[in-house]
């Protein structure tokens, strides 16, 4: 049992190591592009002898040589190894893309076939095969390429631009130098630095190459417009393979020189819009976030606060300003410490950039640091962006109280000093005096101008008044007549009043003679008659036609009573009685 | 019986209180309560009732300092120093309310004879002067006619040299009152409103910028030309700044 399963193992290692041993039949070109005036080879190789090989039918092509039969067969280290090559060198016929067909082989009875391969002929070239210099071979084989990440950026967006060395397979590179270190006019440029050379797989034009990175660069465009980009020059040693072989069969190697440019770049750089501009921008381009921050909002005078003014994020960061703090000036600032913190790799720079104030506020109160404003444009979204910080209210809790000159008073030249003894914010008054918004200037008003002239006016008019006072003062004649006029009216006055009504008219007349006679005569109304009032005047000198008058007037005052009386008669009467009492006035001594 | 009494003088008072004084005391306790917006409205409504005090002007500046209003507080502290010039709590609070604003300017000090001057003609009020003026003219017309009317040697004596006096302080005020009002026209205040006002050279957006100015700051209003403003700072510089940015002291 056991020696079976060991049989049974043996064989089936014997088997695959029979199935290792797989039989490959390609075909091989020595170019897959060509100009219509070249040639091309193509071998048709396999590992095992085989009958009965059909080659493809190369219709596009002239057949100019072969086929050529080459067998080599060795054996290393006791394994045999055998190839057999059948070689033809084609002659295109016309441009054009074709493909040749499969060839097919039998071997050990099987039938292999080959893939198909296209080959493409373009227009005829300058040298038609002919000897390729190995400087020639180089200068297809390794090329420099500058990639730009983005060739119509923003004005101060970020571009980067990676050197690439592509080599070719069959050629390799021994030593290089940089011999033209571009310098990057109107734009500001950092070098990434490169840690080795690493060596990568990559395509070029649709083949396979491999290629390292030499040089990446990150650049800020600073002026707007076509921009060149200086190309890189190297100057490098390839190594070109050689028909040579050495004595392991290998090819030889010959050293070229050569200089290799990847050539110059334009980059056309767009300006920012000027629409929409905020009149705060400063020419920040990237992806911000931004803050103002002070280290405590509640200190006394004379301590020290710091506010920090802070931008972070991605794009142009030591290429703008930090937006200024604006305080209070009654805050004393001192000059901000600026900070950076900033890298840079392929996608720009990154960090953040910091200005720090130190801020010592003097005297008590409340400081509001009005917030501060940040614009910057996204080139993402291509459009201007604006971060506003919040105000920031710094309360200075103890100190000394602003002594400051009161503007209103300055302008008017009285400078007053605040009363060092009132250091609180005073409270609201709580009782309150109304007045009417509007009033009415009494300077230069009617009243005002009447009251300043008319006192003068009144100096003139006393002055006249005064005079004419002296003036009748001094007239003794036209005295007396004027009292005993008034006199007689005086004592008339109620009789005129009821002038028109007969009994009382009459009354009052005798009544008002009676009273006359008492005032001026000092008698008594018992001791009144007629003949007494006649002697009396008569003694005062009163000439006897008055008197007899006198004495008719009162004799009708009593006839009157009994007789009907007329309104004229009355009124003569009266003028009369007046008449009379002035006369006795006049000549009574 | 005593409560009653109490009650009806309450209810006499409340009457007897005009309508402002109620508004004024309530804006009072909500300002007590640190509800300044409130009293803000309360005491502004007895503003649109066409009346006003330094005591209402200086009770809206508080409120609108605790609300940290720079503008406003400023503005009605200066307003309730132009109805009350001499207050000491108004030009305290004043001097607290601009620590807050931005913009230091240097102060131009009016020197010599000027100086002496406008300390004279600033004593008094225009009508003040005016009725200065009134009385001294009445005083003088008396003691002439007294002069003139007297027999005396030594009453027209004093009465003449009095009158003279008199006529002589009547001339002297009425100029002082002339001069005030010269003043006062000159005199034309205003506070910047605007958190940033640009001051031009000339009264047109293009024109340059001579400087800028933040809220708070007092500035001389000199001329209007349509929409824009000539102001003078403290420090004599002059420039055009649009008239919305700033809010005139003497416009009531």
């Amino acid at each position: 049992m056991n020696i079976k399963n060991y049989i049974s193992i043996i064989l089936l290692i014997l088997a695959t190591s029979i199935a290792s041993a797989q039989v490959k039949f390609e075909a091989k070109v020595s170019k897959k592009k060509l100009g219509v005036n070249e040639r091309l080879r193509i071998d048709f190789e396999m590992n095992k002898d085989g009958d009965n090989f059909v080659p493809p039918s190369f219709a596009d092509f002239d057949v100019v040589g072969g086929p050529n039969t080459s067998m080599s067969n060795y054996s290393r280290n006791g394994k045999r190894s055998y190839s057999k090559t059948y070689s033809y060198f084609l002659a295109p016929k016309k441009r054009g893309k074709f493909t040749i067909k499969q060839a097919t082989i039998e071997i050990d009875g099987e039938i292999y076939k080959t893939f198909p391969i296209t080959i493409n002929v373009t227009a005829a070239v300058d040298k038609p095969n002919g000897n390729t210099t190995a400087s020639d071979i180089a200068s297809e084989n390794i090329h420099l390429v500058a990639e730009v990440s983005k060739t119509n950026p923003y004005l101060n967006e970020a571009i980067t631009v990676v050197y690439k060395l592509y080599v070719s397979l069959e050629t390799g590179v021994s030593n290089w130098r940089e011999k033209d270190n571009p310098r990057y006019n109107d734009f500001w440029s950092q070098n990434i630095e490169i840690k080795g050379l690493n060596i990568e797989k990559g395509e070029y034009k649709g083949e396979e190459y491999r290629y390292v990175v030499l040089k990446k660069t990150v650049l800020y465009p600073q002026k707007t417009g076509e921009l060149k980009l200086e190309p890189l020059v190297l100057d490098i040693t390839v190594e070109v393979p050689t028909n040579r072989r050495d004595i392991f069969g290998r090819p030889m190697m010959s050293k070229v020189p050569k200089i290799v440019t990847a050539g110059s770049r334009t980059i056309n750089v767009k300006p920012l819009p000027e629409q929409g501009k905020p009149s705060d921008f400063k020419g920040a381009v990237g992806d911000y976030s931004f803050k103002v921050s002070t280290s405590k909002t509640q200190l006394n005078a004379t301590e020290s606060l710091q506010a920090k003014i802070e931008v972070a994020g991605k794009g142009n960061l030591n290429l703008f300003e930090l937006p200024k703090l604006t305080v209070p000036s009654s805050l004393e600032v001192y000059e901000p410490e600026h900070q950076e913190n900033v890298r840079t790799n392929l996608s720009g720079m990154q960090g953040r950039i910091s200005d720090t104030y130190t801020i010592v506020p003097q005297y008590r109160g409340k400081y509001p640091i009005p917030s501060i404003s940040f614009s910057y444009f996204d080139p993402d979204t291509e459009s201007y962006k604006r971060i506003t910080s919040d105000e920031i209210v710094i309360d200075v809790l103890e100190g000394p109280t602003a002594a400051i000159s009161n503007t209103e008073s300055s302008t008017e030249g009285i400078k007053q000093t605040i009363n060092p003894n009132t250091n609180t914010f005073a409270f609201i008054k709580t009782t309150s005096d109304w007045s009417s918004i509007k009033t009415e200037p009494f300077f230069k008003s009617k009243g005002f101008w009447s009251l300043v002239l008319l006192p003068f006016l009144a100096i003139p008019l006393a002055i006249v008044v005064r005079r004419k006072k002296d003036e009748r003062d001094a007239d003794v004649q036209g005295n007396r007549i004027r009292k005993a006029d008034r006199l007689a009216k005086k004592y008339l006055s109620a009789a005129k009043k009821t002038l028109g009504q007969k009994e009382a008219f009459y009354l009052a007349l005798e009544k008002a003679l009676h009273n006359y006679l008492k005032a001026k005569l000092n008698i008594e109304t018992s001791d009144f008659n007629k003949e007494k009032i006649e002697n009396l005047l008569a003694e005062r000198q009163v000439e006897s036609g008055v008197v007899s008058d006198f004495i008719s007037i009162l004799e009708n005052c009593e006839l009157a009573r009994y007789t009907p009386i007329t309104q004229v008669t009355m009124q003569n009467d009266y003028d009369k009685a007046a008449k009379t009492i002035s006369l006795i006035d006049k000549q009574l001594r | 019986m005593r409560a009653l009494i109490i009650l009806l003088l309450c209810c006499f008072n409340t009457i007897v209180f005009s309508q402002n004084d109620q508004s004024f005391s309530e804006a009072n306790a909500l300002y007590n309560n640190g509800k300044y917006a409130e009293a803000i409205d309360k005491y502004e409504s007895i503003l649109d009732s066409k009346q006003h005090s330094a005591a209402l002007y200086f009770n809206l500046g508080n409120a609108n300092y605790k609300l940290n209003n720079i503008a406003p507080s400023i503005y009605y502290f200066e307003k309730a120093l132009l109805l009350n010039p001499n207050d000491k709590d108004i030009q305290n609070n004043l001097a607290f309310a601009q620590n807050m604003t931005i913009d230091a300017i240097d102060n131009v000090p009016v020197v010599g004879f000027s100086r002496i001057i406008n300390n004279v003609v600033n004593t008094f009020k225009t009508d003040t002067w005016a009725k200065i003026t009134v009385g001294g003219v009445l005083l003088f017309v008396v003691i002439f006619l007294a002069y003139h009317f007297s027999y005396t040697t030594s009453k027209k004596r004093i009465a003449f040299v009095t009158s003279i006096i008199s006529l002589g302080i009547a001339c002297f005020s009425v100029a002082m009152a002339f001069q005030k009002a010269g003043l006062d026209k000159k005199d034309n205040p205003a506070i910047v409103f605007a958190q940033e006002s640009r001051v031009k050279t000339d009264p047109n957006p293009s024109s340059e910028e001579v400087f800028r100015l933040h809220e708070g700051t007092k500035v001389q209003v000199l001329e209007t030309y349509e929409d824009w403003k000539k102001i003078q700072l403290s420090d004599n510089s002059t420039g055009w700044i649009p008239s919305n940015d700033i809010k005139l002291l003497k416009f009531f």
